[in-house]
């Protein structure tokens, strides 16, 4: 039984000599006959299902997700009471929050858990807090949702186009992400806050990380270089295979860890620089439900709940909030943990799996 | 499978040799795992001569990692090793490896046994100057810094490397052959009787793996080194080993000289793997991988591990282990029922040629 | 060298970068704070005429309305390269004094938060890394991951509440005790130091937790390496193989996050020196932003961006003398 050489290439995985990675290379050509459809399932199952699975084994992936699916519901909830489109149009769940709305000067200042009507209480001005809360909710997550895309997509775009093009590009970019690093972050947007003066959340977000690209983009560059140089894309490359197909299967893989976790921070930061912005009068055309930052100020001046302990819940529920949010996102990323770090995802098998400096290292600063 | 039982006794079937530096008897390494206890190493027996070089072939996953860290007592941590691993100094008592405390592992390791790993790369602290491993070394053994710094310089130079260049520089600033010739001498400076290397030229080109071994040939003669020498590649090392085992499924299968190895091996496996190997000699159509894939450690085929994948299995195989056996001569060890068909049934390829010293 | 020319070049092409940022900012927006410094100016003295009006508008922000742009940008760039940030319309005095005054004191609390936070983030961590799975690892993993969720102006409410205005253990406010003549004395430095706690516990409560947790998975990493494993086969004492092998191969990839924080803390001063009204280079910036004092916005902005730039470039050059790895004149992936 002769037998030929494509034969042997796809079996080349259980030849006894070859102890190195050279079965990858075959592995590569031989789904190249499988259908598209049946390509494409595989994908889903190999890229969502299985590390989905893999992921929900983490207790802290299933608590983040939890908090964040809280606030996507309370962010509906506000979404529905204000809409006027469709069937939402007589709906109010909560109350948009407005002074005095439950009568006279004796709802002022109510301590919370006292009244169905108004859970969390009352602020100096008999406003509901938990309306407060809930309605500042979808500018929030919008803000937040914008500020981690824009993040997350210039640094992407930077990052493997100078990774992959280099030369004369590569340093121009480098360049630039060099000098936006360094510029510091806060002031830069405090000072383009003032001067501007933004209200669509769309672009408040992006403006709170305008410089985080840059780090990101360093981050992806380094691995595109490093992966460029890996044996799997050489292969691909010298079989002809086309550079946006490079990317999308073998580059963009390696990058998710750094974007997932980027995306993460990057919304932490709209919300920590977005609310304190608020809360200090920076941004400083906000109503009462527009940012718990704003509630915070009011509750911080107007109501002087430092000061007066009982008064102490209208600063400390905005904060609570603002925490939780702020959690689960964390514990969000750290839950992907068990995703891309392979030294975690397979320890006690038995088998030492070394993925040499591909770790992702969570640095949350 | 987690009731395995032990499947080979040791006794009159072990490979005996008159002047052993190592003996090991029943090593067993097994590892505690969600899906059942993985058995990594599976009542190995051998002994090691004084003086020789013996080479541990297997393919990969087949356990002789594992054996190669029995050998110092350095099973990674989850992994429990069991049986009796006896050190016989030049002069002195026997050392019974396994009973040893932390001190007495402490010297043992690397001032007797030696180890050479696979990567030298990774094997060298990247923010250290390949130097300060020897000197940390010695004074961690309490040597004498001075003179072991001139007896690392002498090994480096016997290495053909630059002394002074290569102590004064990180291990990336030096290519990957010199990484492994500095590794070797590093494992040599406090002058062990035994040195084990595992797979120490498996990320070197063919040119450099040949250099590498006639290198080891020179220093095994001038330091009066026992070697033993763990690869997959066995072509490779059949030329300087004296003596080959050959491992699979986390046991020895076969264990002779290596002339009788070469030209006679009788286990269907030994038998596979060498026309399995490229080899100039010989057409790239008569290559023959061997069908099927190596067991998984949490669950080993009853009889004959290798019944799956051997041609020549049958009933006997699949319900009975072999045991070891004497086969053409006292010496020639092999775990097989059907040793005698093996060499009709698997042909070589090639014709070997064995040279007779 | 080269390496360092190239360095020093791009940390002052930053600074130009932001000065000219911050002139095309005040020169060309609508409703420009040179506009508007210029009404303010004529609602005040009604008197003048509009050259006067326009000089001393050039004289307080060194942007004169009238200029050609390009005349206007060169003069401004001028004096900036002469160390002329102009003059506070608040305080009536050159900013350069000002930001003289304030910048020691944020120094002197970033320099104390950042040992903190380094010294507690990368000793945990490591220790937690060492302990991996245990109680006291899921533990303090998880205070980390909290407190690297609560923003650090909320930790300075809190702290004020708890330890400023119940427990009246520290002062709310102020940088040092007002009945201390400020001098090299005991009780001066003392005094300093006991204001100086809150804004920096704010800082390093909330910051350690990050360190910590990337401390934690580096070690892991490098507690995983093959030469870890030869260290221990070639008896190295636990100690040595610490320091010398876990500590410092896990540290040397902080370093990046390290430079981002001290970015970082500059940033985070505007609104922490702000809630505990201390007097340094933030307090003076949120001020000015409140009372549109363009020349203090303008310069306290200019002078934390070259703090930073300077503090990057020391780190920078650290860097590359305990990595190995990172040779001088080729491409530092430690930034």
């Amino acid at each position: 039984m002769k037998r030929t050489d494509d034969d042997r290439a796809t079996d080349g995985g259980t030849k006894p000599a070859a102890d190195g990675g050279t079965g990858d290379v075959f592995a590569f050509e031989a789904t190249e006959d499988v259908t598209t459809v049946q390509r494409y399932r595989e994908f889903l199952h190999e890229a969502v299902y299985l590390p989905a699975r893999e992921a929900w084994r983490d207790w802290r992936m299933k608590v983040g997700l939890f908090l964040i699916a809280g606030y996507l519901a309370m962010g509906l909830i506000a979404w529905i009471s204000g809409s006027s489109f469709g069937i939402w149009e007589g709906v109010t769940i909560i109350e948009q929050p407005t002074s005095n709305q439950f009568g006279g000067f004796e709802y002022n200042n109510q301590p919370p858990f006292q009244s169905m009507e108004y859970p969390l209480g009352t602020d100096s001005t008999g406003r509901d807090i938990l309306g407060g809360i809930v309605h500042a909710t979808p500018d929030m997550l919008k803000m937040t949702f914008a500020g981690g895309v824009y993040v997350v997509v210039v640094a992407t775009v930077v990052g493997t186009v100078a990774g992959y093009k280099g030369g004369r590009v590569d340093s121009v970019l480098t360049t630039i992400s060099d000098v936006v690093m360094t510029i510091p972050g806060l002031p830069l947007v405090i000072v383009v806050a003032t001067m501007i003066d933004p209200r669509n959340p769309w672009i408040i977000g992006p403006l709170l990380v305008v410089g985080w690209w840059a780090g990101l983009a360093r981050t992806i560059r380094a691995q595109v270089l490093s992966i460029r140089e890996h044996s799997y894309v050489e292969a691909s490359r010298t079989m002809g295979i086309t550079t946006p197909r490079i990317i999308q299967k073998d580059i963009l893989p390696n990058l998710m860890p750094y974007i997932m976790v980027n995306f993460v921070m990057s919304a932490r930061q709209v919300i920590f620089n977005g609310v304190g912005l608020y809360f200090l009068g920076i941004l400083a055309h906000g109503s009462y439900s527009d940012n718990w930052g704003v509630m915070m100020q009011f509750a911080y001046t107007h109501a002087s709940a430092l000061l007066v302990p009982e008064r102490a819940y209208q600063l400390l529920i905005p904060m609570a909030v603002i925490v939780g949010l702020s959690f689960g996102l964390i514990l969000f990323s750290q839950g992907t943990d068990r995703l891309f770090n392979p030294r975690v995802r397979h320890r006690g098998s038995g088998e030492t799996e070394e993925e040499g400096d591909d770790q992702v290292t969570t640095t949350i600063t | 499978m987690s009731t395995h039982e032990p499947t080979r006794t040791n006794d009159a079937r072990t490979h005996e040799v008159a002047d052993p530096i190592l003996e090991i008897r029943d090593a067993e390494v097994v590892f505690e795992m969600d899906r059942g206890v993985s058995r990594v190493l599976d009542n190995v027996s051998i002994d090691i001569e004084r003086g020789e070089v013996l080479g541990i072939v297997g393919e990969s996953g087949s356990g002789k990692s594992m054996l190669a860290s029995a050998m110092l007592d350095a099973v990674v941590d989850p992994g429990i090793l069991s049986g009796e691993i006896t050190f016989h100094p030049p002069d002195g008592e026997p050392v019974d490896v396994l009973a040893q405390d932390q001190e007495g592992i402490r010297e043992l390791r690397w001032e007797d046994i030696s180890m050479v790993f696979q990567g030298a790369m990774s094997s060298f602290n990247p923010t250290m100057k390949v130097g300060g491993h020897f000197e940390e070394t010695l004074k961690a053994h309490e040597y004498d810094v001075e003179a072991g710094m001139e007896r690392a310089r002498e090994l480096l130079a016997d290495l053909y490397l630059e002394p002074d260049r290569v102590l004064d520089s990180f291990a990336h600033e030096l290519s990957g052959g010199m990484q492994q010739r500095a590794l070797i001498a590093l494992s040599l400076v406090l002058e062990p009787d035994v040195l084990v290397m595992d797979e120490p030229t498996a990320a070197l080109d063919l040119l450099m793996q040949r250099s590498i071994l006639a290198l080891l040939e020179e220093l095994k003669a001038k330091y009066d080194l026992t070697l033993v020498f763990i690869t997959h590649d066995l072509p490779l090392i059949a030329e300087l080993a004296d003596r080959l085992a050959v491992m699979y499924a986390f046991e020895l299968v076969e264990v002779a000289d290596s002339d009788s190895i070469l030209s006679r091996a009788v286990h269907p496996y030994t038998r596979s793997l060498l026309n399995a190997t490229p080899n100039l000699d010989a057409p790239l159509s008569e290559m023959r991988p061997i069908e099927g894939s190596a067991p998984d450690p949490v669950n080993v085929p009853e009889g004959c591990s290798y019944h799956p994948r051997c041609p020549l299995a049958d009933e006997e195989c699949v319900s009975q282990d072999p045991g070891f056996r004497p086969t053409h001569t006292e010496d020639h060890l092999a775990a097989c029922f059907h040793w005698e068909e093996a060499s009709e049934a698997i042909p070589f390829n090639i014709e070997r040629e064995v040279n007779d010293e | 060298m080269n390496w360092f020319i190239k360095r020093i070049g791009q940390g002052l092409f930053t600074v130009f970068a932001v000065a000219t940022l911050t002139f095309v900012l005040v020169r060309t927006m609508p409703g420009s704070p040179s506009q508007r410094l210029a009404s303010q100016i004529r609602e005040q003295q009604p008197n003048m005429s509009t050259q006067e009006i326009n000089a001393m508008v050039a004289q307080r922000i060194g942007v004169d309305p009238d200029r050609p742009l390009h005349e206007a940008y060169i003069e401004y760039m001028v004096n900036l390269a002469q160390g002329n940030l102009g003059e506070s319309i608040n305080y009536q005095e050159p900013v350069f004094d000002i930001i003289a005054r304030a910048l020691p004191w944020t120094a002197f609390v970033m320099t104390i938060s950042l040992l903190f936070v380094f010294v507690m983030g990368l000793g945990l961590g490591a220790v937690m890394a060492y302990r991996e799975g245990s109680r006291f690892d899921v533990g303090s993993s998880l205070i980390a991951i909290f407190l690297s969720s609560v923003p650090y102006y909320v930790a300075a409410v809190i702290l004020i509440y708890v330890l400023a205005i119940e427990l009246s253990a520290f002062p709310l406010s102020g940088r040092y005790p007002s009945d201390v003549e400020p001098g090299f004395t005991l009780a001066f430095v003392g005094g300093a130091l006991y204001h100086a706690v809150l804004p920096a516990a704010s800082f390093v409560i909330t910051s350690w937790g990050g360190f910590a947790l990337g401390m934690r998975g580096n070690s892991i990493q490098v507690l995983g390496q093959d030469y870890i494993r030869v260290a221990k086969l070639r008896g190295l004492t636990d100690r040595r193989i610490a320091l010398r092998y876990v500590g410092r191969n896990a540290v040397l990839p902080m370093w990046t996050s390290f430079l981002i924080t001290i970015g970082f803390m500059f940033g985070s001063s505007i609104i922490l020196e702000e809630i505990f009204s201390y007097r340094g280079i933030g307090y003076y910036m949120f001020d000015s932003i409140d009372n549109r004092d363009y020349p203090v916005m303008m310069g306290t902005f200019l002078v934390i961006t070259i703090c930073v730039i300077v503090a990057v470039l020391i780190a920078d050059m650290t860097y590359g003398k305990i990595d190995p790895r990172v040779e001088a004149g080729g491409d530092n992936e430690a930034y």
